[in-house]
Order: C-alpha cells, then sequence, then structure tokens
C-alpha cells in the first residue's frame, strides 16, 4: 500500500524529481555561484517582472486603442477619429 | 474629421487574456509542482515517513482530477471570471497557510482538498476553454501558450522554492509562494474577461465574423455538433475518441514522470545527474512541442491529423526507449516524446472547443481531463506492480507505448472536416422575397 502512494507522490513532484533539483541545484550553484539569496532575488525578479511586463505592455497601448473607435452597432464598419 | 490612412492596430485585448492566464497558470500549476521539495524538510521535522505525507499528495492528485468537471460546470454557467479570481484568492491563501502546519489532517486538508480544488478552478483545463472563447482562428496558439505556463511553472517555481527553502525555512518558503500566487490576483482583475462581446470585440480581434467557406481557418458558423450541455456531447463519437486518446496521453506521459529516471538509472546503466539532464531536457523541449503543434494547427489545418502524429511520434519514441539500449535510446526517446508531451493536450482542447462550441466547454475538457488523469494513475500503479513482479521496466512501458498505436488511430479517426466548426460553410440566408 505505501508503495502506491509513493508512486503517486513521485508523480506529484515530477518537476521536482530529488535528482533533478540536485541537478538543477548544482547547474545554478555554477553559473551563479553565490548565496541561495541571490537565486532568490533574481528569480523572484523574473517572476514578478511578467504581470509587470503585461500592464506596462498594456498602459504602452493605450493611446493606440483611444484613437481606435468602438465597433458600429452592426459590427461591420469601423472608422478612426482623428 | 474622418480619415481613410490605415491606423496602427492596437494589440487584440484577447492576447492579454491569454497573457494573464499565462501567468495565472504558471503561479498555480508551479505552486502546485513545488509539493515534492517540501517532502523531506516536513517529515524531518514532524516526524514523518514517506508514506505518510504521500497520503495528501495522493489526495491531491485525486480531488484536482475528480473535481475539475464540477468546476468546468461552473465556469460554463458563471462565466468564468468570478470562478477563477476566487480561486486564486483561495489556492494563494490556503499555500500561504500551508506555513501554519501542525499535522498531517492539516496538510492533508489543506493541500489535498483545498488546495488542489482550488487549482481545479484556476487551472489550465478552464483558461484553455477560456482561450477557445477569445480565439477562434488562432486558438490552438493561444491554447498551446496557456499550457506552456505549465512547464514554466516546473521550470522556474520549482527550482525558485528550492533555493528560497535553502535561504530560509519550509514555513516561510510556503508563505513567500502564497504571496506570489496571490500576486497574479490583480493582473486577473484586471485582464480576465469572459468573452470578447464583453469589450465590444469579436474573436481573435476581428471587425466581423466571416464567412470564409472551405477554408481551413476557424470562422464563420458553429459545427453541426455544437451543444449546450455537456450531456449532449456523450451521445456523439468524437468525444470518445478524443476522451479514449487522452487517456492514453495521461498514461504514457505519467508512467515517464515517475519511472523515467530509475529505468534510465538500473536498465540503461547511466548516473543520476545524466537521467536528470536527459528529465530536464525532455520537460524543456516540450514547451517548444506545445507551441509548434498550436501554430501549426491554426496554419495548416488539419487538427485531428496533428494529434494523431503526436501520438504516433510519441510511440515511435517508446519503441525506441525499449530497442536501443544505450544512453543514445534515452536521448532520442526525450526529443521525440518530450516534443508531442504538452502539444497533445493542446490539440485536444482545440479540436474539443472547434467541435463542441464553448458553451459547455469548461466541463466537456474537465472530463476529458478526467480520463487523462485516470489513465496517468492507473499506468504509474500497473509499471510498478508488472516491476516488482518482472524486476524490470520493459513490460509496464512496452504495453502503455503500445496503446499509443490506438490512441493515434483514435485521434485520426474523428471526423474533423464534418464535424469542426473550422470548415462549416454558411448556408446563405435568402432575400426577403426569394
Amino acid at each position: 500500500m505505501a508503495s502506491i502512494f509513493n508512486f503517486i507522490l513521485a508523480h506529484q513532484g515530477d518537476a521536482a524529481d530529488p535528482e533533478l533539483l540536485h541537478w538543477i541545484r548544482e547547474r545554478l550553484d555554477q553559473i551563479f555561484g553565490t548565496g541561495p539569496w541571490v537565486v532568490v532575488a533574481i528569480m523572484g525578479f523574473i517572476i514578478l517582472s511578467i504581470p509587470a511586463f503585461i500592464i506596462v505592455v498594456y498602459l504602452m497601448q493605450a493611446k493606440r486603442r483611444a484613437v481606435i473607435a468602438p465597433l458600429n452597432q452592426d459590427g461591420q464598419e469601423r472608422k478612426r477619429i482623428r | 474629421m474622418l480619415t481613410t490612412e490605415k491606423p496602427k492596430e492596437p494589440i487584440y485585448y484577447g492576447w492579454y487574456v491569454c497573457a494573464a492566464a499565462l501567468f495565472i497558470g504558471f503561479v498555480a500549476v508551479g505552486a502546485r509542482n513545488c509539493f515534492g521539495v517540501f517532502v523531506v524538510p516536513m517529515s524531518d521535522e514532524f516526524g514523518w515517513n514517506r508514506f505518510t505525507i504521500s497520503v495528501a499528495a495522493a489526495l491531491g492528485v485525486m480531488v484536482n482530477g475528480l473535481s475539475q468537471p464540477f468546476f468546468g460546470q461552473i465556469f460554463d454557467r458563471t462565466g468564468g471570471r468570478k470562478l477563477i479570481l476566487i480561486s486564486i484568492v483561495v489556492l494563494g491563501s490556503a499555500t500561504a497557510m500551508l506555513a501554519l502546519t501542525f499535522h498531517i489532517l492539516f496538510l492533508a486538508f489543506m493541500f489535498g482538498l483545498v488546495v488542489s480544488m482550488a487549482q481545479s478552478g484556476s487551472g489550465p483545463s478552464n483558461t484553455a476553454a477560456l482561450m477557445a472563447r477569445w480565439f477562434k482562428r488562432r486558438r490552438a496558439t493561444a491554447i498551446s501558450i496557456n499550457s506552456s505556463a505549465v512547464s514554466m511553472g516546473g521550470m522556474i517555481m520549482v527550482p525558485f522554492s528550492m533555493f528560497l527553502l535553502q535561504a530560509t525555512n519550509w514555513r516561510v518558503a510556503w508563505l513567500v509562494l502564497g504571496i506570489i500566487v496571490l500576486s497574479s490576483l490583480p493582473i486577473a482583475y484586471l485582464f480576465i474577461r469572459e468573452r470578447p462581446e464583453d469589450r465590444g470585440l469579436y474573436p481573435d480581434g476581428d471587425l466581423a465574423p466571416l464567412d470564409d467557406p472551405g477554408s481551413a481557418t476557424r470562422r464563420g458558423p458553429s459545427g453541426p455538433l455544437e451543444v449546450d450541455t455537456w450531456k449532449q456531447s456523450f451521445r456523439t463519437a468524437p468525444i470518445w475518441q478524443m476522451a479514449g486518446s487522452y487517456f492514453v496521453c495521461g498514461t504514457t506521459t505519467f508512467v515517464m514522470s515517475v519511472h523515467f529516471i530509475p529505468f534510465a538509472i538500473e536498465e540503461r546503466g547511466i548516473s543520476g545527474a545524466t537521467a536528470a539532464t536527459i528529465f530536464g531536457y525532455m520537460m524543456f523541449v516540450n514547451i517548444f512541442g506545445a507551441l509548434g503543434a498550436g501554430v501549426l494547427s491554426d496554419k495548416l489545418g488539419g487538427t485531428k491529423n496533428w494529434l494523431a502524429f503526436a501520438y504516433a511520434m510519441r510511440g515511435i519514441g517508446y519503441a525506441v526507449l525499449l530497442t536501443v539500449d544505450s544512453i543514445l535510446g534515452l536521448w532520442i526517446f526525450a526529443s521525440i516524446a518530450g516534443f508531442s508531451w504538452v502539444a497533445t493536450p493542446v490539440l485536444t482542447s482545440s479540436l474539443t472547443a472547434d467541435v463542441y462550441g464553448t458553451k459547455a466547454l469548461g466541463t466537456i475538457s474537465g472530463i476529458t481531463f478526467m480520463f487523462h488523469q485516470f489513465g496517468g494513475f492507473g499506468s504509474v500503479l500497473l509499471a510498478g506492480l508488472l516491476f516488482d513482479i518482472t524486476g524490470s521496466y520493459t513490460l509496464p512501458f512496452a504495453l502503455v507505448g503500445a496503446l499509443l498505436l490506438p490512441a493515434s488511430i483514435s485521434a485520426f479517426s474523428i471526423k474533423e472536416r464534418k464535424y469542426s466548426s473550422r470548415y462549416q460553410t454558411r448556408v446563405p440566408t435568402p432575400a426577403a422575397g426569394d
């Protein structure tokens, strides 16, 4: 019975397979060569920069959206108003 | 003043929805995949053995698979925005609360039940259904971008939590992961909208739905099997053809997630680090496989052919794995199977939307996902059992690999041209007086 659950656990952490984790840690240690905080800071920045990037692009596009008039009632024609 | 000068078109709003869904999937799936990182430190602190903590994980897998159709139905009935927002709040809060774990029952309840159910609400199955509403011509591409979040989550969030754990302790690490999940809430609130009509748009950002008879692009009328409820889809063949092949998809991917590295070490005689490198490479390649499948399906059409091709390629990968008795066989398998790994969910979701429409898509996708999970669950147990009996992975890998042939045939036999909205032509409405 225990082995059944062990298999499931192993799948549950499929990306976190111990061998793979060990390998990833070694590679990252080789790349950064410093303490874990540096890696945490860099990866945390990467993670949180994704939503920031989406918002920045959306705001940068605000001008373009503003000059496009909404669709007509029948949705067949669109005119640009300056 | 009116002008005819061609304006610079803004980015279609659907791409923001896609990007937001990508980030939600990235943090939601990523945080869940991190569970393996916490097994050792939590077990050490509480004196749990591997079996005890596995119960929480096992419960999580089952709850996630079984609850998906129900959350799919809620998604279909409510539109999805509220469900996704609430799921993120629950998922983030529950993940953060894992920092308070004091007993195995708390872990089983919080992770196995609450986190797993919340993940069903905001998971890739529902966000893929959302993509299907926002895109028609570029449906598979949008779903493939959405699906790549699963791979990205594993690739970035898991090492992140690993180093966070090293720098702090498991309680702080769970808390930070919960906060990261909650950080997707503003982006979800700002950009997740249920359908393009909510913003006065048409799918893909088209000016209007166009007729394009006979074209391999998805425009115009709906298919003959478009359903209002999931029950109607059960009376038709494509759902069973797709669910059957999706069952095999789960069977052939789960078994490798668990048993590939032990197989490579014990039966091919390579080191654990090399085995992990090959597996990591396979997970990396699957991002390109998913994106490639989406783009090819949208550009060239014939989604079911690409789906059949993906299963056939994976079958060839299995054959190589079992017949090439060296490290070369492992690399070839990783290259071939890696490309098909996430390509099949992308193509299945896209084809499901094309055949059955989007009204009950959340539920239908949830049901096919459940088949996928059942297949995976069974294959992992079967492989373990047969390994214990025979002392080798050859028989279980051969058995699950052989299933890829009928899966490929099942996908190929779907009458896509007959049923998919992509190939339907609009019957002209007679003019008044005709």
